[in-house]
């Protein structure tokens, strides 16, 4: 078989890992640059939740549906990456209350199971509940360790020999004519430069993404969405704990080995590099989350952290919670006239799967191959293969 | 809030570039809560595009950022700057391993003796009163991190390189435990040539753990069952 084209991925994210593993199995030939460590910059940073999607259904129904189909299937191709303890939903006031019997219509129209469940059962399950609750449904979350279960899908991809280059930056994107014909690169491990020449081009950088989309004169709409979160001692539940009501600030408790994980803040930012935690922040996280467990209220924060979420603007939105969680990607030729780049934004860690499977179907489209995407039924190589010089060629 | 000006004196290598390598330091202020990793994010952000380490979750659960902070084994993401009490910091990567330029190392060396296959996952803490669901088991991470603090503080390692070293030997204990058919080919493995025999019981491992792992209880453990005759 001829060897097929040549496609340079931007980005080592979970997006750029999912892709690299979805090219190579259908047998392109992959090189991923990440500018840093792999999953260094907005993957690895979130509070580990994956999505049933229950947390969408109220404002983001397609989100919703993308969340619940891809849990299922990243439960199946990369078990050890879940604690598959489930999550609830509880109700603490009447405003709460009040969004109930949406809340369950919505989950069934989604194809989301959640289980209205006694009181007394939910304090059975979990003890650190707030004993004052009123009202929880049981939903199928779960909590993925967000550097292992995207390093499932680069060792894979590597083994089917990607390229994976990491502390590697893209500097320019080099232009022949009006196409894209490869990337200019400083490997900051020896601070040496080069060109790697490429057929065609994918901006998976997330939250950078404007950045890549600048240097060839396009604009992406693209907002960085950072949040805070903190971590604090203590495996307080067993399952994700949500507060029954739209997705907002301090909603959410996410259990991660004997940590809890109090989620999230969010706010609108030009640069992605947010370093620094704004002031209030943290005290908010604390306040609002005490509410759903009160033994939250004891600790001390073991970790403060933002990152910044690749947000897809639409519209005029500009509240961070409103602004659909769902993803997009651009063929530029098509759109702004320049061949040979293509760019995937927005969505979830836990749609990374599903991103990178349409951006390879983009790229099936675009290079006039006819090949099917097999990652939903392939069970990817444990993380720790990535270093251990495993291949599956052959 | 408080702030003070700490200099960062971090190891720089690229090979053939930064080659031998040699210390640089960078000076900023640090507010009170920042932590290591955030001040080297400050340092690669506003005064050397070119500083590489490793880092992921920024909260101790990924493992990727430990080094050297002071000569002793930490997590960068979890160290706060100014509860370090000195005026220069001093940065280096992880003893043991293949440097990779800077502060990041190769892992390759870690995993040699963890193979790829064993299970990440074990039973939840169980409170008496807590029912799982439907009988299933609730389920949780291991508290291993796998972030080389230990095999980078154990004597043992750097005197003998092949030695299977704390995290293995823990990883291997695990699995042990968790009653695998291959129980007992995996304590022979811990007690041949390369296992637990060229541990000193200087339990640096278990004092740079940053996750409560304890290798060294592990090691003695596996001693242990190596005394009792294998069926």
């Amino acid at each position: 078989m001829p060897e097929l084209e040549h496609i340079v991925i931007i980005g080592g994210g979970g997006v750029g890992g999912a892709l690299a593993h979805d090219l190579a199995l259908r047998g392109f030939r992959v090189t991923l640059v990440e500018k840093g460590e792999l999953l260094s910059g907005t993957s690895g940073r979130h509070h580990g939740l994956l999505h049933s999607g229950a947390r969408y259904v109220l404002h983001d129904p397609d989100a919703a549906r993308e969340c619940r189909q891809e849990s299922q299937i990243l439960r199946r191709i990369a078990p050890q990456a879940v604690e598959p303890n489930g999550g609830l939903f509880v109700a603490l006031d009447d405003r709460d209350l009040s969004f109930r019997e949406a809340f369950l219509d919505r989950c069934r129209s989604a194809g989301i199971p959640a289980e209205p469940i006694p009181v007394s059962q939910a304090l059975a399950m979990e003890p650190a509940l707030n004993p004052a609750l009123r009202a929880a449904v049981k939903v199928p979350d779960a909590v993925m360790d967000a550097w292992r279960l995207p390093m499932h899908f680069f060792a894979t991809a590597q083994a089917h020999g990607a390229a994976i280059r990491n502390f590697t930056e893209v500097t320019a994107l080099r232009v022949t004519g009006r196409t894209v014909a490869g990337v200019g690169v400083m490997d900051h491990r020896t601070k040496t430069t080069a060109t790697i020449a490429a057929d065609l081009v994918v901006n998976a950088a997330g939250p950078w993404a404007g950045r890549i989309g600048a240097m060839a004169g396009i604009r992406l709409p693209i907002q960085p969405g950072p949040g805070v979160m903190v971590a604090v001692q203590g495996r307080l539940t067993q399952r994700v704990i949500n507060r029954l009501q739209p997705a907002g600030e301090g909603d959410i408790i996410v259990p991660q080995r004997g940590l809890s994980i109090l989620g999230t803040t969010a706010w609108l930012a030009d640069d992605p590099d947010t370093v620094t935690v704004p002031p209030g922040h943290v005290p908010r996280l604390f306040d609002l989350c005490r509410a759903l467990v009160p033994a939250v209220g004891d600790r001390k924060p073991h970790a403060v952290w933002s990152a910044s979420r690749p947000l897809l603007q639409s519209g005029g939105a500009a509240d961070p919670y409103r602004m659909s969680r769902s993803f997009d990607c651009f063929d530029h030729g098509r759109r702004d006239g320049v061949e040979g780049l293509v760019t995937v934004i927005g969505g979830k860690a836990t749609t990374m799967r599903a991103m990178a499977e349409k951006t390879a179907d983009l790229i099936c489209q675009k290079t006039g191959r006819k090949l099917p995407g097999r990652t939903r039924d392939t069970v990817l190589l444990p993380y720790r293969c990535f270093w251990r010089s495993i291949s599956a060629a052959g | 809030m408080t702030t003070r000006a700490v200099e960062f004196s971090i190891f720089r290598y690229k090979p053939g570039h930064i080659d031998p390598p040699r210390f640089e330091s960078f000076r900023i202020e640090a507010e009170e809560g920042m932590t290591v990793l955030e001040a080297l994010e400050r340092i690669r952000l506003t005064l050397d595009g070119s500083l590489i380490y490793r880092h992921s979750c920024h909260h101790s659960s990924c493992g990727t950022c430990a080094c050297l902070v002071n000569g002793v084994e930490r997590l960068a993401c979890t160290t706060r700057v100014l509860e370090l009490g000195t005026d220069t910091v001093r940065l280096e990567p992880l003893r043991g391993f293949e440097r990779a330029g800077d502060l990041a190392v190769r892992m390759e060396v870690f995993f040699r003796d963890i193979e790829p296959g064993w299970s990440y996952l074990k039973p939840s803490e169980s409170f008496a009163h807590v029912q799982a669901d439907s009988g299933t088991e609730l389920l949780r991470f291991e508290a291993c991190i796998e972030c080389g603090c230990c095999v980078s503080a154990c004597p043992a390692t750097r005197s003998h390189p092949d030695f299977m070293g704390p995290a293995a030997l823990a990883a291997t204990h695990n699995e042990i435990s968790k009653n695998t058919p291959a129980a007992d080919d995996l304590l022979r493995t811990a007690g041949n040539e390369r296992g637990e025999r060229w541990c000193e019981r200087a339990l640096a491992c278990s004092r740079v753990c940053p996750t409560g792992v304890h290798p060294a209880r592990h090691i003695a453990d596996l001693r242990r069952e190596l005394k009792t005759p294998l069926a």
